[in-house]
């Protein structure tokens, strides 16, 4: 498996942060983006190709579940919004 | 008179038929109406959906959860008990996997895995099952006053069939005495049943020096630890049970789905309470809900990768919460030991505050005064009384429960609605606020 270059990472990072603004639940959304953040932060220590590969790859299918579960959330998303939304 | 009552009734009947012409009910007209930001159930008004701090009675379910079970509820509805087509092929190859990942969270083997409704299923086949099957030899069980209702309704069932059974007390912490059990167990004694994880208090028993000693006495031990899955390490061989219940909605999973783990060297039988087509071995009959199990599956992998930052997370957001009110208020008092506790189960009681007012005043933050099962009563905590908690500080406890989905924002807001209301409540009683 090819090492993914810095731009492809990147944008990995950029396209499940903008899935996670797609989350209408306010749990799930800072959630999606806390959890983001903080697994490119814990691997960016990662040297050797074949685990940065592998991480890559999962971080791919993670986005492809952020993809459609923002998609489930939003049809049935409730009219009321949670007061940690309303307030700010 | 007889007139006089037709004219009501017919008054009555009008009116219930004028009324859908002056407030449609259907879901298509209100969804016309505008929106507003206001809730009114049950005569409380609350600007927003409350956040939610009550993971102990159920936790939402993680998106990466329903994606894994969507597809079995949408185009792979096979019964995994099928075995003449595909669609019960597949089905049961989801079962089989789901096994894998719920045994694999617990250091078991998928074949020691009986799926079951929930875990109050699971503690009813182990506490009734395991001693109806050796009721011959076996008429005592031995169990603590702080367990789960489903437990402890099991056992007075077995005491009106003619059973013996020992409710332990427990210390202050909410710890039991590990000697008290020893003197217990008699040569009777066929099972001994104590919960890992409190889901009232919090507290976490020595379950590797109680399976030591059931080891040593040689009597199956049992363990409820829905409140422990995917929290704390859980090790069946570490831990030596011979049952344990288990719990799909406490970890992020669905509800309506629980796991029995079932040790099968030595092996430990249980008379079946569910009689039927025989699937799951027998133990426990009726349909395998795949849709459910994949979720529970599913909710275990999970919870097996996230275990360890889940832990720091609620951890950093418990002491966040227990600073913020500590630093307001005086008089808080952590229920249950504050060292072996599960971080994740905050319950504290609020010195001269009325418990109910506290509890009224705190609409916009979704918490509890204990177990959901035993919150609609005005009655203190049986699992506070066992502890010696004063009625008055009983009937003040909150239960905070954190989990993965919680804030720093949202725990910031707990601590700012509960002060404002302690205080409130504290200025009404005392007449001015007093600083102590």
């Amino acid at each position: 498996m090819a090492s993914p270059s810095r731009t492809e990472i990147i944008s990995l990072f950029r396209s499940l942060l903008r899935s996670a603004r797609q989350f209408p639940d306010y749990n799930i959304r800072e959630y999606t983006k806390r959890r983001t953040i903080d697994s490119f932060r814990h691997n960016k220590t990662l040297s050797d190709p074949s685990s940065i590969a592998a991480a890559f790859s999962d971080g791919k299918s993670q986005l492809q579940v952020a993809r459609r579960q923002a998609v489930v959330y939003s049809l049935y998303a409730p009219e009321i919004k949670s007061i940690m939304d309303v307030k700010h | 008179m007889a007139s006089k009552i037709l004219t009501t009734t017919l008054r009555r009947s009008l009116t219930l038929k004028t009324i859908p012409h002056i407030r449609p009910l259907s879901t298509a007209t209100a969804a016309v109406t505008e929106p507003s930001d206001e809730i009114s159930m049950k005569g409380v008004k609350i600007s927003g959906r409350p956040l939610y701090l009550d993971m102990q009675a159920t936790s939402p379910v993680d998106p990466r959860v329903l994606d894994a079970m969507i597809p079995y509820f949408v185009s792979r509805y096979g019964n995994p008990h099928s075995r003449t087509h595909l669609y019960g092929w597949e089905s049961d190859e989801a079962v089989e996997v789901a096994r894998t990942q719920v045994a694999n969270l617990i250091n078991a083997s998928a074949k020691e895995i009986v799926f079951t409704s929930g875990a109050t299923e699971c503690n009813n086949i182990s506490v009734k099952g395991v001693m109806h099957f050796y009721k011959e030899k076996k008429k005592h069980v031995i169990t603590t006053q702080t367990e789960h209702k489903c437990v402890l309704d099991s056992c007075r069932h077995l005491q009106q069939e003619g059973f013996d059974v020992t409710y332990l007390p427990v210390k202050n912490d909410g710890l039991i005495d590990l000697n008290e059990l020893k003197g217990a167990i008699r040569s009777v004694t066929g099972l001994v049943s104590v919960m890992a994880v409190n889901n009232e208090i919090g507290v976490i028993q020595p379950m590797e020096e109680i399976g030591e000693i059931c080891k040593e006495f040689n009597v199956p031990f049992h363990t409820d630890a829905a409140q422990a899955l995917g929290k704390i390490p859980i090790d069946v061989n570490k831990w030596n049970v011979s049952l344990m219940s288990l719990s799909g909605h406490k970890v992020y999973g669905p509800k309506g789905v629980g796991a029995l783990y079932m040790r099968r060297r030595p092996r430990i039988r249980v008379e079946p309470q569910m009689n039927g087509g025989g699937q799951e071995r027998g133990i426990r009959s009726g349909t395998v809900p795949t849709p459910l199990v994949v979720g529970m599956g599913a909710a275990c992998e999970l919870a097996m990768k996230e275990m360890e930052y889940d832990e720091k997370r609620v951890t950093k957001l418990k002491d966040r919460l227990l600073n913020g009110i500590r630093a307001k208020l005086d008089g808080v008092v952590v229920n249950g030991s504050v060292e072996r506790r599960y971080a994740g189960n905050l319950n504290l009681s609020f010195a001269y505050v009325e418990g109910e007012s506290l509890l009224m005043g705190l609409k916009e933050v979704a918490v509890s005064s204990g177990s959901a099962c035993t919150s609609a009563s005005l009655e203190p905590s049986y699992v506070l009384r066992a502890l010696g908690v004063d009625e008055d500080m009983a009937h003040t406890s909150i239960r905070f429960g954190i989990g993965r989905f919680t804030t720093e924002e949202e725990i910031d807001k707990a601590v700012e609605l509960t002060v404002n209301q302690v205080e409130k409540l504290l200025t009404n009683r005392f007449g001015i606020l007093k600083k102590w």
